[in-house]
């Protein structure tokens, strides 16, 4: 699919009101009665006995393939082993016509979706009739499902009634209790005369040669019951090795998809049952089961898309995606849909036909907590875009930035320096952009905002020098600091002096900022005198990233405001640059590598106890990206862990010196305001930080009001809301009716990404009532 | 139609709580459920059914429960619904009520468990628009797993068309509006037998 055709399929969905408001009122239903559906089963031990039943098989797939054929076999039924989508159409079109089969009906089957079996089988001139009523009114307007489990969701009763009307030739009322009813009737006439049941299974238990079926409508029991004859197509994917296996499936399989505690019907097929032809005399029921591999033994061998094995097709990463809440499943273009059919289609459609599909995931990690496979949906995307990225190659752009700019810091910071200045009377065209996350971004964006005319490494060396000065005095100076600090400064001096003197020239902005800092300094001697006299304290080394430094500096000095009153020593180690994930989303893995060792020396030097990040991706990638890359060179990664081990989040380190008494409390102001919180998706679902923040806000006296889906994405994304700014508007929409609901005036964040976008649609939106501001601030501005 | 030698109650378990629990779990999934002390009360509860629905024509898959339950004599001659035993593919899409028993039941899903191997046991339980289950009530077990746990026993004695039932047929895929009854039954009547006469458990 082309970029511009995606594009104008999601202007189309953006547009379709039935769509976006049948989908947005799915997505939230959907959260409350699935909840309500687990609300006797432990969600997490299920998925971890899933994940392990399903890896275990996916490992031994070969075998239990041929242990599962050769049981069925043994109890009756005719095992064809299908390696492509085209074996398996030939192997049924031969069975049907040696049968001499007129009408065939179908039971819901992804697989046959899969390997679109209808349109072959009708071209042979045979009725192919879907008997699932969501299936059935997709096929009669001749579209495609757009959803895994409700295939119709993006249709309207009304619509429904003129597809049946126009079916029956009667002219039909748009009532749903009648439109079932006339399904149903039609429908039972084509189970009577069948002769063949196409129908799909849910699990293939190997031990037993048993198919499980799952479903409600009884569809499935007529078409495996009636016809005398019976094919079921099944992926290799839904072998388990025992018939026990099938329980925790069978428990979370109906909770996941449909909020259901168990479907109305488990059907579970062990060989061939008796059956009658049409005039009611016994005849031998013949049962073919078509195991079909069609890119899975691949995908199986491949070691990190064998995880996308383990899924039990419940459709749940569909229904928690900021996304595909927005655009339903046609814009996905092929038959799975959502974060696991970008995965699915790379397998059984080629890599080239995912790299549209994976691109409109924001990344945001929601379906992860979701899946009852416990697959780690975010992890297998981001691979898969480097995959596509590695495929398709980088943008000569994007690979000189990448490889020339950003693993050289004086490089890189000396042109955002330049930028700083020469945005100046351009300021309302954001030069954010100059940050690497922007370099995936097309769109023209208004409301970013600007550089800022001193970065934050800047401050830290006005900040230092007083430190230093006021510990010369007490004969207690760190001397490797000053050195370090003083050579930096020499450094910055001599590559930005034209920058520099242009912001020197900022009189007004530069007395501003002497007036604080003044006063802070005044401030922080008194709780100095307080605090625990000549023992060390620890030690925080500041690691800023992009956004922090050169946009939001004030965050920076926020943090370490608050760290100084709970007893930290603060460093900023001037050698670091950019994290560089925003690399490895564009598929350069290899320059997030090498900017992560000069990191990691630079911090090592920095002899920090604790290393804290403003940015939780930043947070993400120091603490577990970094060790991963660094897989392969033991020693490098030894060095990579022991960083990783000292990387917090802000929060969570102040609020936990506090708790534990290793720090004095945070002596703070009571805010006496409404605050409500949003979860950032990183520091949420990478990092598992959401306690924290709140609490620190309830210490600061703030009144906390949560906001509906406080962890829904905001639709920032990185560079998402460039590539997509429709989508990210939407999504940011959504998020700020939810911030609007709680009545709040301040909204509180702890990421700097999701801050610029809030701030942007607030601005967008003229609202004045409301800020958007970063806990540190807010807690600084207390103290 | 052999149901496994199931060994069904462990200690702890009580029929009476099981009862109860399942009848609220199973109308929770709109099943109607009922409890007989014996095969007459059942046999009268469900000829109250019958009635209730105006069904012309009955289906029944012979079963010893079944069988004892409905005699051919059910109603005088000529004065209720024909009921048929036998040719079911022939009677079933047309009859008004199925009637079939069953070998276990799910307290926690409201699930009945039948091994439907029979195809008459699948034709009246999925062709008329109401269906009447019978179960002895000894057979209810509390959880999934352990009505798998029985099965799984024996492998090799799996029948080759094993069906678990909780309520009647149901579609959500029209705006997503719950509707009860699509290709199978619309309604379903579960009776429990305390003293299943006719059958040996
Ligand atoms: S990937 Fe997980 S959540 Fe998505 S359909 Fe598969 S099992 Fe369900």
């Amino acid at each position: 699919m082309s970029d511009t055709s995606i594009k104008g399929d999601i202007r189309a969905a953006l547009s379709n009101e039935n769509l976006r408001g049948a989908l947005g009122r799915f997505a939230d239903d959907y959260l409350e009665s699935r909840q309500a559906a687990y609300r006797n089963k432990d969600f997490n031990d299920l998925r971890d006995k899933i994940a392990e039943i399903k890896s275990r098989a996916a490992g031994r797939m070969e075998e239990l393939a041929e242990r599962f054929a050769a049981e069925a076999a043994r109890r009756g039924a005719k095992v064809f082993r299908a390696e492509t989508a085209g074996q398996a159409r030939d192997y049924i079109l031969n069975l049907a016509r040696e049968r001499g089969v007129k009408t065939i009906v179908k039971s819901k089957s992804m697989a046959s979706e899969e390997i679109h079996l209808n349109r072959y089988l009708a071209e042979a001139g045979m009725e192919v009739v879907e008997t699932d009523l969501g299936e059935w009114i997709i096929q009669l307007c001749g579209q495609r499902p757009s959803h895994m489990v409700l295939p119709a969701i993006h249709m309207t009763r009304g619509q429904v009634a003129g597809i049946f009307s126009r079916e029956t030739g009667e002219e039909l009322p748009p009532e749903i209790s009648r439109l079932v009813k006339v399904a149903r009737e039609n429908l039972r006439q084509k189970f009577l005369k069948a002769e063949l049941g196409i129908s799909g299974a849910n699990i293939a238990v190997a031990e037993t040669g048993t198919l499980v079926m799952v479903t409600n409508e009884g569809n499935g029991r007529l078409t495996t019951t009636l016809p005398p004859l019976h094919v079921a197509v099944v992926g290799l994917e839904k072998l388990v090795e025992r018939f026990i296996d099938a329980v925790p499936i069978l428990e979370a399989l109906p909770r996941s998809a449909t909020s259901q505690q168990l479907t109305s019907y488990v059907t579970m097929l062990t060989g061939p049952a008796p059956a009658v032809d049409a005039s009611g005399s016994p005849v031998q029921k013949e049962m073919h089961i078509v195991l079909l591999n069609n890119g899975r033994t691949e995908m199986q061998s491949d070691p990190v898309f064998k995880e996308a094995l383990q899924c039990i097709r419940c459709a749940s990463c569909l229904n928690v995606c900021p996304v595909f809440q927005l655009v339903g499943g046609h814009v996905f273009g092929y038959v799975y849909t959502g974060s696991i059919g970008s995965v699915l289609t790379a397998f059984f459609n080629g890599l080239e036909n995912a790299a549209e599909i994976q691109s409109l995931c924001l990344g945001c990690q929601r379906c992860k907590d979701f899946c009852p496979a416990k697959i780690n949906l975010p992890r297998l995307i981001n691979d898969l875009r480097t995959r596509i990225a590695q495929q398709s190659g980088l943008s000569l752009p994007q690979r000189l930035f990448l490889k020339k700019v950003l693993t050289n810091r004086s490089l890189f910071h000396g042109l955002l320096r330049a930028a700083a200045v020469g945005q100046k009377p351009f300021v309302k065209e954001g030069t954010v952009r100059h940050l690497p996350f922007f370099l995936a971004g097309q769109a023209s964006v208004r409301n970013l905002p600007a550089l800022a005319e001193e970065p934050l490494r800047n401050w830290f060396n006005r900040y230092a020098a007083r430190e230093a000065e006021e510990k010369a005095g007490k004969g207690a100076a760190r001397e490797a600091d000053k050195r370090d600090s003083k050579q930096e400064n020499n450094q910055e001096t001599r590559k930005e002096s034209k920058p520099q003197s242009k912001v020197e020239s900022t009189t007004e902005n530069k007395a501003g900022d002497a007036a604080e800092g003044a006063a802070y300094r005044a401030k922080t001697e008194k709780e100095a005198g307080r605090k625990t006299g000549s023992k060390a304290r620890p030690r925080a080394g500041l690691f800023a990233g992009c956004l922090t430094d050169f946009i939001y500096p004030e965050i920076g000095i926020s943090m370490v405001k608050v760290l100084e009153s709970t007893g930290f020593e603060v460093v900023f180690p001037r050698g670091q640059t950019c994290c560089g994930y925003p690399a490895r989303q564009l598929g350069a893995p290899e320059v997030m590598a090498e900017v992560a060792r000069q990191n990691l020396a630079v911090f090592e030097d920095a002899g920090a106890d604790y290393i804290l990040t403003p940015c939780p991706t930043c947070t993400h990638a120091l603490k577990n990206i970094y060790p991963e890359l660094s897989a392969g060179d033991p020693a490098l990664q030894a060095r990579a862990a022991a960083m990783a081990g000292k990387v917090c989040d802000f929060a969570e380190l102040v609020y936990r010196q506090i708790k534990d008494g290793t720090a004095p409390g945070l002596r703070l102001k009571a805010l006496n305001k409404k605050v409500t919180y949003h979860d950032s998706c990183h520091l949420k679902r990478s990092l598992g930080i959401t306690l924290e923040p709140r609490e620190l806000l309830k210490t600061a006296g703030a009144k906390l009001v949560e906001m509906p889906y406080a962890d829904r994405c905001c639709g920032f994304g990185g560079s998402y809301f460039l590539k997509y700014p429709e989508l990210s508007a939407q999504i940011l929409d959504q998020k700020l009716d939810c911030i609007r609901k709680t009545g709040a005036g301040l909204v509180a964040v702890e990421c700097p990404g999701c801050l610029m976008q809030l701030r942007k649609g607030l601005k967008e939106r003229g609202e004045k009532a409301v800020e958007a501001r970063f806990l540190a601030e807010i807690l600084a501005d207390q103290l | 139609m052999a149901v496994p030698d199931l060994e069904v109650a462990k200690p702890g378990w009580e029929a009476g709580a099981l009862y109860d629990t399942f009848k609220t779990n199973a109308g929770i999934v709109s099943a109607r459920v009922d409890r007989a002390a014996d095969n007459t009360e059942a046999a009268l509860k469900i000829k109250e059914i019958i009635l209730q629905t105006g069904a012309k024509k009955v289906v029944a898959a012979p079963s010893p429960l079944v069988d004892s339950l409905l005699p051919d004599d059910l109603w005088a001659a000529g004065t209720g619904p024909a009921l048929h035993r036998k040719d079911l593919r022939r009677h079933a899409p047309d009859a008004g009520v199925g009637i079939s028993a069953f070998d276990l039941a799910i307290v926690e899903t409201g699930t009945l468990v039948q091994d439907a191997t029979n195809l008459d046991c699948r034709l009246v339980s999925t062709l008329p628009p109401v269906h009447v289950a019978l179960v002895p009530t000894d057979r209810i077990v509390p959880t999934l797993q352990d009505a798998l746990e029985l099965y799984g026993r024996d492998p090799d004695g799996l029948p080759p068309y094993l069906a678990f039932i909780s309520g009647p047929s149901r579609t959500a895929d029209i705006e997503r509006v719950l509707t009860i009854g699509v290709h199978g039954p619309s309604e379903l009547y579960i009776i429990f037998i305390d003293r299943p006469g006719g059958e040996t458990v």
